[in-house]
């Protein structure tokens, strides 16, 4: 048994088997090194047949090896991608297969791998160097995965702050969407800090409306008015008595006490007057109509006759904020106009208001104030004694970064990623975890995706300042002086834009129509306005102005809103001109679209008074390039030389110039 | 005529082979014993073991055990800190471009991370294994003393190491771990302050992490092992079987010049070893001992590289302190304590781990009857084994259920 010499020989067989172990060990490490997903898919690479034969492509192909990446120092990424991707931003892989093709699109140009790499647009994990690890598809313990191409332009607001990001139409749609639908009355939202959203202020509320209408209004507005931009809150009807008694016992303001006698109410002089001020402009009625102001549809049902006949004398005393101009009308106008709404446009008959005796109850006023305050009522709607108290829901900046595990989601099965929290949220507000104050705003599933896209990509760490790409808007413009009263009256800025400020109801900014228009037939559109185009009915309505404020308004015009450019035109025509002009008028055919002397087509403006509607260097600059002036315009751009143009605008000056008596429209003819 | 080129070659060869390996392939006894001696590593091995000792299911060679994951863990462990960068950010990356970029960083990563564990283990049933054989008895006490303080080092190491990827997983086990510590009375605040470098994980206690782990602890394990494996030496590796007559040394065996033994000679009383010695008994370490210590080498390193090639070392979101995972766990050899802590935090953060130590420590001064050593359960120690059973069984069970039976809010959930 004692053999001091030598091992036993079972134990050498152990050895023998150790021994061949751990060099199969060290092969298996060797070769898993060397068998690594991106050596192989590099050596795949190095025989691309690439479309282009191009020597030195083809050479920086099969020059292909070892790790590639990007680092971006100021974002602290380091993005690997390249190492498969090779031929990424290299266009003779336009037609390769999956991971050498190039980059579709133009993106790259303007977003080069070197400077933005890959995962600040599209997600994943950029170290890593194998497809499962770079979180192609979703990995546990990878915050973010790789963002599936629907979805991508959240990534794209990450940097482009503002508020129409370029070719990024879903996550510009979803800001306009939260602009609109006035997400920013309740949450604090980066980006949007400057947004105000208001409703109308219910001060005086118990004047101008029904109480039937409160009640069903509260609990669910879409009923009454589909397009209404406020949400269901979800009330309960102990909750809708509260808050209606708060509302209408609201009488800050009493409608103005005009002694009007309704037995003599025309509604059929009412009819005209709601044409001629063009009310459809803003106002829809049975869906059709603008969308600026409330639709009419079932106004009957909703304010009373005092309240709308004081609204309509003067809408800026009762809503300072208000987009609706003030029309310069006669009492008994406002009358036929009121008692043509309220009788018109009704859905039941004119019964007799039941009186609530709630309202008038101490209590249930208070109750009505907790009520208001507890769903942040305020957000939207100013009322006296109840003061802001700050936002009432939680800030969504980083919200794309909450733990997607930490949302509470209750009891539903749902796949749990913060996006789709969002979703849901925007889509059901009250179907996630915990009671929601938050109002079902009715958005459809696409709107609720688009909403989040904006959503999604407000990141909890800022980027560096050089990397946010933030159009800053220019201070609104504010008509000051006279004028500016004015343009506040008739809320001009509603339709009309000036300085990139304003409504665009209008098709005619204003920045220059000082040197477009010439002040006597400014004066004379003003105060009588009509379409200027003959296929067209939208038009400017009637405000039945006082003669110097339209003269008021021209000669601010006249020295303000120019354009050197257009002014400095040398307007001293020869005949010979005005001649050939009128053969080039035929030449071109322009009577195919314009009508002169009741002869011609109806796409175009009227031509017939040139002479004293255009001044001669906008016509010139109209005909040279129109696009310039108004793209996407029916105007065909002819190419015409300088010549031509001035040919032309020659011939055109001279149309309805001389002693042609003015169109219709008083006074301004005697300036 | 004289001697080719060919023979001064190779007694320039042989010259050279002796400045480094004076004493050749031995082939006599007396080479085997003197081959032991005198290299500076060998050494530490007694130039014969008894055949009791060297029977694998004696210690199971736990302790040698222990010893090669110590020096994996050193090598890699250096191999890790070329690519770490201990601050915070740049500390997960490092983990993330180990797992990616580095060549074998992978392997790297993961044989340090489990052999981390396995070590903690191994160090416990160790433990385990020389309470049940009794090998804690005089004259060894001062060396279970010694490895207690092992113990602890190696709990230190693993728990500093712990924080250093800077993970998730990483960020909230320090933090468990260290409010654990706070639950100690007076000093558990300033305890946790000291860890820390602050009220919270930062930047600071990363760097504090880092140095303890790669400086002072690892020092410490290495002078404590070192005087761990003396004092086997000098006490013999017990386990013979306990022999009342004393046996004077072989002659000739061993050689008289050395100086170990002329050392030995002038000591007051016989070495234990020397006490023990039966000649008949024993074989000599060369080859056997070191034959059976070069395959549980091989065997530890293969098991180790196929844990790290099958299994990969948790790696998490980078911490994040606002964003707490429910629950959050300690590392596993403290979730005993961390269940106990659920029930009370004094008993589990305090009371517990205290009496544990002192008792560990205590255990050989207080228990000092020279019966039942060297032989596994011996019948005179029932009550100590049992005792010591029924607690190591308790701890075992702590450990798993607060690893697999807790869930959110540390409520009871089943691991399947």
């Amino acid at each position: 048994m004692r053999d001091p010499q030598t091992a036993p020989p079972r134990l050498h067989m152990v050895f023998a088997g150790l021994g061949l172990g751990f060099l199969a060990i060290f092969s298996w490490v060797f070769l898993r090194e060397q068998g690594a997903e991106w050596r192989s898919l590099q050596a795949r690479f190095r025989g691309v047949q690439t479309t282009v034969k191009n020597p030195h492509q083809l050479a920086e192909a099969a020059g292909a090896q070892g790790l590639r990446q990007v680092w971006l120092a100021d974002l602290g990424r380091v993005d690997r991608c390249a190492t498969c991707h090779l031929g990424i931003d290299d266009p003779a892989f336009a037609s390769a297969s999956a991971p050498f093709r190039t980059h579709p699109g133009t993106w790259l140009a303007t977003h080069p791998v070197e400077r933005f790499g890959c995962t600040a647009c599209h997600d994943g994990q950029g170290e890593a160097t194998d497809y499962e690890h770079a979180a192609h598809q979703p990995i546990p313990h990878v915050e973010r995965a790789m963002r599936p191409l629907e979805t991508i332009e959240a990534n794209c607001g990450s940097c482009h702050r503002s508020l129409d990001p370029p070719d990024a139409p879903r996550l510009a749609a979803g800001r306009r969407l939260i602009v609109e639908s006035g997400c920013v009355s309740c949450h604090d939202i980066p980006g949007f800090e400057r947004m105000r959203f208001r409703g109308p202020a219910l001060d005086s509320l118990g004047y101008k409306v029904r109480a039937e209408w409160v009640q069903a209004w509260l609990k669910d507005p879409k009923a009454y008015l589909p397009s209404s931009r406020m949400g269901n809150f979800r009330l309960s009807q102990a909750e809708i008595t509260a808050l209606q008694a708060l509302l209408l016992s609201q009488k800050a303001q009493a409608p103005l006490d005009a002694a009007v006698d309704w037995k003599k109410a025309d509604t059929v002089a009412g009819r005209a007057l709601f044409g001629e001020l063009r009310c459809v402009s803003c106002h829809a009625v049975g869906g059709r109509g603008g969308t600026m102001g409330p639709e009419l549809t079932r106004i009957g049902d909703k304010v009373r006759r005092e309240w709308l006949f004081s609204f309509l004398k003067d809408p800026h005393r009762e809503q300072p904020d208000t987009a609706m101009l003030q029309y310069r009308l006669k009492d008994e106008e406002v009358r036929d106009l009121t008692a043509f709404l309220l009788d018109e446009y009704k859905t039941g008959g004119a019964e007799a208001e039941t009186v609530l005796a709630s309202y008038q109850d101490p209590r249930a006023v208070q109750d009505g104030q907790t009520v208001f305050v507890r769903h942040g009522c305020y957000g939207c709607h100013r009322l006296a004694g109840l003061s802001e108290t700050g936002k009432i829901g939680p800030s969504l900046a980083g919200v794309a970064d909450r733990d997607p595990d930490q949302l509470p989601y209750g009891r539903n099965v749902v796949r749990r990623t913060t996006d789709n929290y969002i979703f849901l949220k925007l889509l059901l507000p009250d179907a996630l975890g915990t009671p929601s104050l938050m109002p079902t705003l009715g958005f459809t599933p696409v709107q609720a995706a688009t909403i989040t896209v904006a959503l999604a990509g407000l990141r909890k760490a800022d980027l560096p300042a050089s990397r946010v790409v933030k159009v800053t808007p220019p201070d609104p413009y504010r008509p000051q002086g006279r004028f500016g009263e004015i343009a506040t009256r008739y809320r001009c800025l509603s339709c009309h834009r000036i300085g990139g400020t304003g409504g665009d109801l209008s098709t005619v900014p204003l920045d220059r129509i000082g040197s477009q228009l010439q002040s006597d037939y400014l004066v004379r559109y003003l105060l009588n306005p009509g379409a200027v185009r003959v296929s067209v009915e939208a038009r400017m309505p009637v405000f039945h102005m006082p003669p110097e404020e339209a003269r008021t308004i021209a000669d601010y015009a006249a020295a303000t809103f120019l354009d050197d450019d257009l002014d400095r035109y040398d307007a001293r025509f020869t005949p010979a001109e005005a001649r050939r002009g009128e053969q080039l008028y035929r030449q071109l055919g322009c009577v195919g679209c314009h009508q002169m002397d009741m002869q011609g087509g109806y796409v175009g403006p009227d031509l017939s008074n040139t002479g004293t509607r255009l001044r001669p260097g906008w016509t010139a600059a109209w005909l040279t390039a129109p696009e310039r002036y108004k793209p996407g315009t029916l105007q065909p751009d002819y190419g015409l030389t300088a010549a031509d143009a001035r040919a032309l605008t020659a011939y055109l000056t001279t149309l309805g110039a001389h002693g042609a008596a003015p169109p219709a429209g008083g006074p301004a003819g005697g300036q | 005529m004289g001697e080719t080129a060919k023979d001064r070659a190779g007694r320039w060869l042989a010259a050279a082979g002796r400045s480094l390996w004076r004493i050749g392939w031995p082939r006599t006894d007396k080479d085997r014993a003197a081959v032991m001696i005198s290299s500076l590593f060998l050494h530490l091995h007694p130039a014969r073991v008894s055949r009791h000792s060297l029977r694998a299911s004696y210690t199971l060679g736990l302790g040698l055990v222990s010893l090669i994951l110590f020096g994996v863990l050193t090598v890699t462990g250096l191999a890790l800190m070329l690519y770490y960068f201990p601050y915070p950010a740049e500390a997960y990356r490092s983990m993330k471009d180990l797992q990616f970029v580095v060549t074998f960083g992978v392997v790297l990563r993961n044989m340090h991370r489990w052999s981390a564990h396995a070590m903690v283990f191994v160090v416990f049933l160790h433990m385990c294994r020389v309470f049940w054989t009794g090998s804690y008895k005089p004259p060894r006490e001062f060396n279970w003393v010694v490895g207690v303080g092992l113990l602890l080092v190696t709990l230190a190491l693993s728990f500093t190491g712990y924080l250093l990827p800077w993970d998730q997983l990483a960020f909230w086990a320090i933090t468990v771990g260290t409010n654990i510590a706070a639950y100690a009375p007076l000093v558990g605040d300033r305890l946790k302050f000291l860890l820390l470098a602050g009220h919270v994980i930062g930047p600071m206690t990363l760097l504090r992490f880092y140095v303890l782990h790669c400086v002072f602890l690892p020092l410490a394990a290495a002078l404590l092992v070192s005087f761990h494996v003396w004092r086997v030496r000098k006490d013999g590796l017990s386990g013979a079987p306990e022999v009342p007559s004393v046996v004077e040394e072989t002659a000739g065996t061993f050689p008289a010049s050395s100086k170990t033994y002329g050392l030995m000679a002038l000591t007051r009383r016989p070495s234990a070893s020397v006490e023990a010695r039966d000649p008949r008994d024993e074989v000599f370490a060369w080859p056997h001992l070191l034959y059976v210590e070069v395959l549980v080498f091989l065997g530890v390193v293969i098991l180790l590289h196929v844990a790290s090639l099958l299994f990969m070392a948790p790696l998490e979101e980078m911490a994040d302190p606002t964003r707490t995972p429910n629950p959050a766990k300690a590392p596993w050899y403290f979730l005993g304590l961390q269940e106990l802590v659920h029930y009370s935090a004094f008993v589990g953060g305090v009371l517990v781990p205290t009496l544990v130590v002192v008792a560990l420590v205590a255990l050989p001064y207080v228990d000092r009857r020279p019966h039942g050593v060297g032989r596994w359960f011996a019948p005179e120690r029932r009550l100590a084994n049992t005792v010591f059973t029924v607690l190591v069984v308790v701890a075992t069970l702590l450990t798993i259920v607060g690893t697999f039976f807790r869930g959110p809010n540390w409520a009871w959930t089943w691991p399947w």
